[in-house]
C-alpha cells in the first residue's frame, strides 16, 4: 500500500514535470528554439552564434542545452525532439556513427551523402559548412617528434608500446573513425592510453604528461603551444566538415529561421576557428562574448532595426 | 595572484552570465525541495500515524538516497529526456529522506502528555496536528529541509551534463580551457556560497521556529545559550 502512493505520486511528478516548464528554467514553452551543443569550446561557440542571431533577427526564445556528450548524443536529443538545431555536426563522425556508413574521404560528396540521407531518414535539414573542419590529428611536442624522428603516425609504430596516448573519451569506442577501426588501418595498439575530456589534452601533452596526444585541428592551442602535428600518411581520419543540423519541423514551424540560419555558411575558415577556439580556451573568455565579438565584428547584427 | 586577477577579470566580464547560472541552480535546488517538501512531510505525518508504514516508507527513501547522483540522473534521462525538469525530479528524490525522516522523527518526539491533554481538551486529531504536533515538530522538520537544500544545491552542479544548465557549465567550460582554474572555482565559489548561505538561513529559521522561545522567562536559559 505505501509502495503504492508512493508509485503514484513519482508518476504524478514525472508526467507533470515531463509535461510543462517550471517558471523561470524555461524548457518546452510554445515560442521557443533549443540548441544543443556539445562540451567543447568550438560547439558552445558555434551555438552562442546561433543563439544571438535568431535573438536578434526574431522574437523567438532560445534555450541552450550545452555539454551533450558526443555527436551521438546530439544526434539521439535531435531524434527525440529533446533539442531543435544542433550547432556543431561533421561529415566524417555523422556518417560513421549516425548513418553507419562507410567513411568517404572526398569532403564534397560526404557533405552531399549526409544533407541526403539526414532528409530522407530523420526529416533534418543539414546546413551548408561553416567552412572549416575540425579533425582528428596526432599531436606530439617539437622536441617529442625531434628526438624520435616522427613525421607520419606510421612512425609511431617503432615506439607505440612506451608512449603515453592521451584521447578523447569518445573516439576509443566509436565505430569507423575510432580506435578500433584504426588497429585495424595501422596495424599497431597503444597499450597506455588514456581517455580524458579533449580540452585537457593540449596541457597534458605542453606539461609532458603525455607524450602522443588525438588533439582537434581546429584549436587554437595546436599553435599556441607550438606543438607538431603528425601526418595521417594512410588516410584513416575522414573530412569533418563543420555544419549546424536544423529539424525541419522547427524550420516550417518559423520559415524566418532558414535564413538567418544560412548567414554563418561558408563564413569561418579553419584558421578563424582556431583563433576562435583560442579567445575561449587561452583567453578565458567566454563562448558567448567570443561569439558575439565575432557578430559584432562582421556586422551580422546591422541589417536588422 | 594572478589567479585572483584572473577571477576578477572574469567575474567583471561575465557578471551577468554568473548571476543567471546562479539563479538557475538556485531554482532547481528550490524547486527540488519545495516538491520534496510538499510529498514528504505529508508522507513523514502519514507514517508517524501509521507506524507500521514507517519502516517501508524510510527504508525506500534510504534506497533513494544512495543512488550515485550521476547515475540517478542518466537513467532519469533516459525517461524524462534532457533539460532542467530532469534535475529537478531528481533532487525532489534526494530531498525526500531528510524531509520524511526528520517530519517523522519530530513529531513521533512530541511528548505523549501534551497530545493527551489536547485530546483531553477536546481537540480533534486535526486540531492536535495542527496547534500541538506540527508547532513542535516544526524546528526539527526545518532541520530536515536545511540538509535537503544544501544536498540538492550540490547536487545541482552535475544538472550540466543533460544540459539543465546552472553553475556547472561554468566548471565544466573551465576544465576544457588551458589553465581554467580561474573559471571552475568561478563557478565553484558561487555554488559553495549558496549552500553555505542556504545553510545559516535556514539554521537561523530553525532556531526561531524552535518552540519555546517566545515564552520569555520559562525558557529563558535557553535563549541566552542560542
Amino acid at each position: 500500500m505505501p509502495k503504492r502512493i508512493i508509485g503514484t505520486i513519482m508518476l504524478t511528478m514525472t508526467l507533470m514535470l515531463g509535461g510543462c516548464s517550471l517558471p523561470g528554467l524555461g524548457g518546452a514553452s510554445g515560442d521557443s528554439v533549443r540548441i544543443g551543443t556539445l562540451g567543447t569550446s568550438e560547439s558552445q561557440i558555434m551555438g552562442q552564434m546561433i543563439r544571438q542571431l535568431i535573438e536578434h533577427y526574431t522574437e523567438l526564445e532560445v534555450v541552450m542545452v550545452n555539454n551533450l556528450g558526443s555527436s551521438v548524443v546530439q544526434h539521439q536529443a535531435m531524434t527525440e525532439d529533446q533539442v531543435d538545431i544542433t550547432a556543431t555536426r561533421y561529415t566524417g563522425t555523422d556518417l560513421a556513427g549516425a548513418l553507419g556508413m562507410e567513411p568517404v574521404k572526398d569532403p564534397d560528396e560526404a557533405m552531399k551523402i549526409v544533407q541526403r540521407e539526414f532528409a530522407k531518414r530523420w526529416d533534418q535539414k543539414w546546413f551548408d559548412s561553416y567552412g572549416f573542419d575540425n579533425s582528428y590529428a596526432f599531436t606530439v611536442s617539437k622536441e617529442f617528434a625531434e628526438e624520435y624522428q616522427l613525421e607520419t603516425v606510421s612512425d609511431l609504430e617503432a615506439i607505440a608500446a612506451d608512449v603515453r596516448f592521451g584521447v578523447d573519451n569518445s573516439w576509443i569506442q566509436r565505430a569507423g573513425d575510432g580506435y578500433p577501426g584504426f588497429i585495424e588501418e595501422y596495424e599497431f595498439e597503444f597499450p597506455n592510453i588514456f581517455p580524458m575530456q579533449i580540452g585537457l589534452v593540449y596541457q597534458a601533452l605542453a606539461n609532458d604528461e603525455m607524450d602522443v596526444v588525438l588533439a582537434y585541428t581546429s584549436d587554437g592551442r595546436i599553435a599556441a603551444f607550438d606543438l607538431q602535428i603528425l601526418e595521417d600518411d594512410k588516410q584513416f581520419f575522414p573530412p569533418y566538415d563543420t555544419s549546424l543540423v536544423a529539424n525541419n519541423a522547427i524550420l516550417e514551424e518559423h520559415p524566418e529561421l532558414e535564413g538567418i540560419l544560412q548567414k554563418l555558411s561558408g563564413k569561418i575558415d579553419t584558421e578563424k576557428m582556431q583563433q576562435l577556439n583560442y579567445e575561449a580556451d587561452g583567453n578565458l573568455q567566454e563562448p558567448a562574448v567570443v561569439a558575439r565579438n565575432f557578430l559584432e565584428e562582421h556586422h551580422y547584427f546591422e541589417e536588422a532595426e | 595572484m594572478q589567479l585572483i586577477q584572473d577571477l576578477i577579470v572574469y567575474y567583471a566580464d561575465n557578471a551577468w552570465y554568473v548571476w543567471e547560472q546562479f539563479y538557475r541552480q538556485f531554482l532547481m535546488a528550490a524547486y527540488g525541495v519545495l516538491f520534496g517538501a510538499i510529498v514528504g512531510i505529508p508522507l513523514g505525518i502519514l507514517i508517524a500515524r501509521y507506524n507500521k508504514l514507517s519502516p517501508w516508507v524510510l527504508s525506500l527513501a534510504n534506497i533513494i538516497q544512495t543512488i550515485p547522483a550521476l547515475a540517478m540522473l542518466s537513467v532519469l534521462m533516459l525517461v524524462m529526456g534532457l533539460g532542467p525538469n530532469t534535475v529537478v525530479f531528481s533532487l525532489f528524490l534526494y530531498s525526500l529522506l531528510p524531509i520524511i525522516k526528520n517530519t517523522y522523527t519530530g513529531i513521533r518526539n512530541v511528548d505523549h502528555a501534551l497530545l493527551e491533554s489536547g485530546k483531553a481538551m477536546g481537540m480533534t486529531k486535526f486540531q492536535v496536528l495542527r496547534m500541538v504536533e506540527l508547532p513542535l515538530a516544526l524546528s526539527v522538520i526545518m532541520a530536515g529541509l536545511r540538509t535537503a537544500v544544501v544536498v540538492t544545491i550540490g547536487v545541482a552542479t552535475i544538472g550540466t551534463f543533460i544540459g539543465a544548465g546552472g553553475l556547472g557549465d561554468i566548471i565544466i567550460r573551465g576544465t576544457n580551457a588551458t589553465d581554467g582554474t580561474a573559471i571552475i572555482l568561478a563557478g565553484a565559489i558561487p555554488t559553495a556560497l549558496m549552500a553555505i548561505i542556504a545553510d545559516a538561513l535556514f539554521g537561523w529559521l530553525e532556531r526561531k521556529l524552535t518552540p519555546g522561545k517566545k515564552k520569555k522567562g520559562i525558557f529563558s536559559q535557553d535563549e541566552a545559550t542560542v
